[in-house]
């Protein structure tokens, strides 16, 4: 090594490139300078060579039209799904049966007692209030939709969390195996779930409930596995030394051990369940998700904000009370289980109360109705605020300017570069920042997109995550960095950033519309808006966390503010930053994906369009170049080190 | 001290106990080759670790035997080979006689649960059980029912000093209240033999010094076997009736703390108990010059087991030689000239007999 990098020369080397990687990067040009010509030559330049590519839209087409026409003839499907399916549908139908037989009043009453054994007289109240809001803006029979297809679908993902997780924690070879599969399937994007079970179940409330499942299930997979494997080693092993069997370890010490990451699990289970029973509204899953997103797509913003509000307390509550839940260090209350008959009484008590008054439904003259309003709003922002405000230019203007100088440059950058150039690039930076490993995934998962055929709309969705990751980056890094500074600046902070790190994907697109109307600029602003929450949250505790001894020493040779954060907080919290990075492009793609509702056009309205019109080939194809693309993202950004999404 | 049980059979028999770490750690013990050589060798060669080496001793009825060493010289794995909480490599290992390596699983559980438990050093205490349950949990593991192991575990509780706080959790307590559930723990289900592993190490000098004498007590209120593992060479001196010095997995010296601090059996032993006050380790009876005083009155009159800073004490005052009396016969007689060459370091001949 030390001869292959006595040959570059020092002063070729900026600062921040280390030996290591001026070698890799050597290494990297010297094998494309014997690859490209050949490459070249065979296929030439240009965009992904057609003789590379291979069209799977006849196959799967054609796997698709044998799947609706075996649907109720095939064996697999009468005595395998079709058994999954009607009791997906049963146990929803029979959720959401209870939960208009309580009526509005015995489920909120329900709830806020809930919340209140769980966590507190101040987010009982809350929890009360979100309850009546969602039915004050005539929202109750969506949501309670929306909830019976959560309760299903979080208590399976439980299930299968819980067994996948004793599985990983309790046997190293299975965690070995199961590790990469849950680390992968959480940084692929939402969308990707819906079209493998849309094309098994076909649309409706079975696939939405199984796709949220999937979706769902990981966290609380990997926190299980992760809480049962962090276990004080010295507790374990005094269990043992008293004579312990294996079933008597598992039940008085690792289960109870775990519970602050069972819990954690179950709040990160439910907000994931909750953003994806949203999104699954595109494939039939009803409720609060499919108001919006009908609302979105007849951009009717006040309905949508209707619809976005309920399923924002929905979320704010339910983040809440599951995680005080989680911070209850003393005695679990489900010791004292007369305080929860208590409970169940008296919500059975006001629901028959409420039921016997004869106002089971919620009363038609409570509701509020605010769409009409803020159209009128919305109406008078595009009236005033769209384009020709002195000086300013407006909100449609800059998303105009935005796309024509930023987006439309950069696509076209993109689909100009010759394709093994490409792969060339990722293949650089995974491998700078991670090992050859993650470069070689990367590589072969951005090689899968072009034999795929979807190399151009691939490449535009490229454009747009790369531009909103690189405003995230800008407006992350110095909100986190100023954060980090300021205490003040950071308590200010942290509520905002506490409820826009719960709310579901979805919801993010309905202001978004609201201020820059359809097209690409305003998916790329709510993938930023959705992603720097995370990537401001990381920085700040990165910068936060690096060592204060190091922090005094610098103080104490005289170092100036600036000096301490460019020689000293900057470069010991590299790791932190690394992962903000990874973060904000896994979280930006998500949005940016969905931003297919909304004219973002490119892999995610391929997606949407195949749904929509049944044409599962062209999505389908589209959802694998989106995990491929989610894949190659995630390896290029990997540095050595993760932590859990959203880094909470 | 109690070297009258000396002559009982052994609790603990161990001889050549091998714990190796690493790939094909079971040909190391076999290969006369392999097994002579040193750590940082053995390791470039087979990228083993040797953490025990040929270890032999026994461990007397009733007696408190410290292994000492510093950190990394194999003293832990040692005591977690005893119950097989590590798999030895090889060797034997026998408690009252019966082999605990041919043990089946059933038979060690057995084991652990009624015949040794263990004191750790960081506790290992449940976290969300309360002090009495933490106590109980032994009990509860052999399958006692909850009001007969609660009202046991509420005696145990009393005994190590924590009346009153039974229904704490470990987090609401200090280390030193820690380590008294720990001991309780393990004293509740009422064991032949009492393991500890640096149990004390985690604690404050004074908390340190309390739960020492909390252990010398218990020890003297129930004469129960202890192994007892520390890095710290005046508790050994002040808990044990023998030690076995541990470096690089090898028992270097076995012996009383007499024969340790004075007559090391190498430079290392020697190194280690350099800064002993000596005069509060060393008897009359090694002190001495052996033969009688002749009088009848016997001036002084130290007790064979007494200490050399008690006897300075006593020929200071009476500014004359003084005599060693036990059983009311006089073995021998202590002058200044005698106790000073102990104090100085000087070692005297006819100790250190027992040393390995």
């Amino acid at each position: 090594m030390a001869t292959v990098t006595a040959s570059v020369p020092r002063l070729a080397l900026p600062g921040i490139l280390r030996h290591r990687a001026a070698h890799k990067l050597l290494l990297l040009a010297l094998a494309a300078a014997v690859l490209v010509p050949l490459a070249d030559a065979h296929w030439s330049s240009g965009s992904w060579p057609g003789a590379l590519t291979v069209d799977l839209s006849g196959p799967l087409g054609r796997a698709n039209d044998w799947i609706i026409d075996n649907r109720d003839s095939s064996p697999l499907f009468l005595y395998f799904f079709g058994y999954i399916s009607n009791a997906v549908v049963l146990s929803v139908r029979a959720v959401y049966l209870v939960l208009l037989a309580a009526g509005w009043a015995g489920v909120t009453a329900f709830g806020a007692l809930v919340a209140w054994r769980v966590a507190g007289v101040r987010l009982a109240v809350g929890t009360g209030v979100a309850f009546l809001v969602c039915g004050l803006l005539g929202m109750w029979v969506p949501t309670m939709q929306t909830l019976a297809l959560m309760v299903v679908a979080v208590l399976t993902s439980v299930v299968v969390g819980l067994l996948l997780g004793l599985a990983g924690g309790l046997s190293e070879r299975t965690d070995r195996a199961l590790r990469p599969v849950l680390d992968t399937m959480q940084v692929l994007p939402a969308f990707a779930y819906l079209l493998p079970v849309v094309l098994v179940f076909g649309i409706g409330v079975p696939a939405a409930v199984l796709a949220t499942v999937v979706y769902a299930a990981p966290p609380m997979a990997r926190l299980t596995a992760l809480g049962l494997r962090n276990a004080d080693p010295e507790v374990l092993e005094a269990v043992e030394s008293l004579g312990a069997t294996g079933r008597q370890r598992l039940l008085t010490a690792r289960l109870p051990l775990a519970r602050k990451q069972l819990l954690l699990g179950l709040n990160q289970t439910i907000m994931m369940a909750l953003s994806m029973a949203v999104i699954a509204s595109v494939i039939g899953a009803g409720g609060l998700g499919d108001r919006v997103y009908q609302a979105l797509a007849s951009v009717d913003v006040g309905a949508a904000l209707a619809a976005g509000i309920p399923i924002v307390l929905l979320a704010v509550v339910l983040d809440r009370v599951t995680a005080a839940a989680g911070e209850q260090t003393d005695e679990p209350t489900a010791s004292d289980p007369r305080r929860w008959l208590y409970a169940l009484g008296a919500t059975v008590a006001v629901a028959v109360a409420v039921r016997l008054a004869g106002a089971l439904d919620w009363p038609s003259g409570w509701t509020l109705d605010i769409a009409e309003p803020v159209n009128r709003v919305v109406d008078w922002m595009t009236a005033h605020l769209y384009s020709g405000v002195p000086y300013l230019g407006g909100t449609a203007d800059w998303a105009g300017h935005f796309t024509t100088w930023v987006l439309d440059p950069v696509r076209d950058g993109l689909q100009w570069l010759p394709w093994w150039s490409v792969l060339l690039i990722v293949a650089a930076l995974a491998w700078v920042i991670g090992t050859w490993r993650t470069a070689l995934t990367a590589v072969l998962a951005m090689a899968a997109i072009g034999v795929l055929g979807v190399w151009k709309p691939s490449l535009d969705t490229l454009s747009q995550v790369l531009a909103a990751v690189a405003v995230t980056l800008v407006l992350g890094f110095a909100t986190g960095i100023a954060a980090a500074r300021s205490d003040r600046f950071e308590r200010a902070l942290r509520p905002v950033l506490d409820v826009c790190q719960t709310m579901p994907q979805f919801v993010y697109l309905i202001p978004v519309v609201a201020l820059f109307g359809v097209g690409r600029a305003p998916a790329v602003a709510a993938a930023v808006v959705y992603a720097l929450p995370a990537v401001v949250r990381i920085t700040t505790q990165g910068l936060r966390q690096v060592d204060p001894a190091a922090l005094e020493s610098a103080r104490s040779l005289g170092a100036t503010g600036a000096q301490q954060l460019r020689q000293i907080q900057l470069p010991l919290a590299r790791p932190a930053l690394l992962l903000a990075v990874n973060q904000g492009v896994v979280l930006v793609l998500a949005v940016v994906i969905i931003g297919g509702l909304v004219g973002g056009g490119a892999l995610g309205y391929d997606a949407v369009f195949g749904l929509a019109q049944g044409d599962l080939a062209t999505g389908l194809v589209a959802g694998a170049a989106i995990v491929c693309l989610g894949l190659m993202l995630d390896r290029v950004t990997q540095p050595t080190e993760r932590r859990t999404r959203k880094g909470a | 001290m109690s070297t009258s049980t000396a002559a009982n059979s052994p609790v603990f028999s161990v001889e050549g106990l091998w714990k190796v770490f690493g790939p094909k750690a079971d040909h190391i013990p076999a290969d006369p080759e392999l097994a002579a050589l040193g750590t940082a060798e053995l390791r470039t060669r087979t990228g083993c670790t040797a953490a025990v080496r040929d270890v032999s001793f026994d461990v007397r009825k009733g007696e408190v035997f410290v292994v000492m060493g510093l950190s990394g010289s194999g003293k832990s794995t040692l005591v977690r080979c005893l119950t097989r909480l590590i798999e030895p490599t090889a060797g034997s290992i026998a408690i009252d006689g019966e082999d605990v390596r041919a043990m089946d699983r059933s038979r060690l559980r057995e084991l652990r649960r009624h015949r040794a438990a263990m004191v750790f050093q960081h506790f290992g205490l449940l976290p969300h059980r309360t002090v009495l349950d933490n106590v109980a949990y032994g009990l509860e593991i052999q399958g006692i029912g909850k009001a007969e192991r609660r009202r046991r575990a509420a005696e145990v509780v009393t005994k190590v000093g924590l009346e009153g706080m039974e229904q704490r959790r470990p987090a609401q307590l200090s280390g030193g209240q820690r380590q008294r559930v720990g001991l309780a723990r393990a004293l509740a289900v009422d064991p032949q033999v009492l393991l500890f592993d640096e149990p004390f190490s985690a604690l404050d000098p004074l908390i340190r010094r309390d739960m020492q004498e909390e252990v010398v007590r218990l020890h003297h209120e129930e004469g129960r076997t202890m192994v007892f593992i520390t890095h710290d060479l005046n508790e050994a001196l002040k808990l044990g009736d023998r030690i076995a010095l541990m470096r690089d997995g090898r028992i270097v010296q076995l012996g009383t703390p007499e024969e340790i601090v004075g007559s090391p059996a190498d430079d290392y032993v020697r190194e280690f108990v350099r800064d002993v006050p000596r005069a509060d380790v060393m008897t009359v009876r090694t002190a001495m010059r052996p033969g009688d005083c002749g009088g009848a009155e016997h001036p002084g009159a130290l007790a064979a087991d007494a200490v050399v800073a008690e006897a300075i004490k006593v020929v200071s005052r009476s500014g004359r030689p003084a005599c060693v009396v036990e059983n009311g016969r006089c073995l021998g007689v202590v002058d200044q000239a005698r106790l000073l060459d102990v104090v100085a370091g000087a070692e005297l001949a006819g100790i250190g007999k027992e040393a390995v």
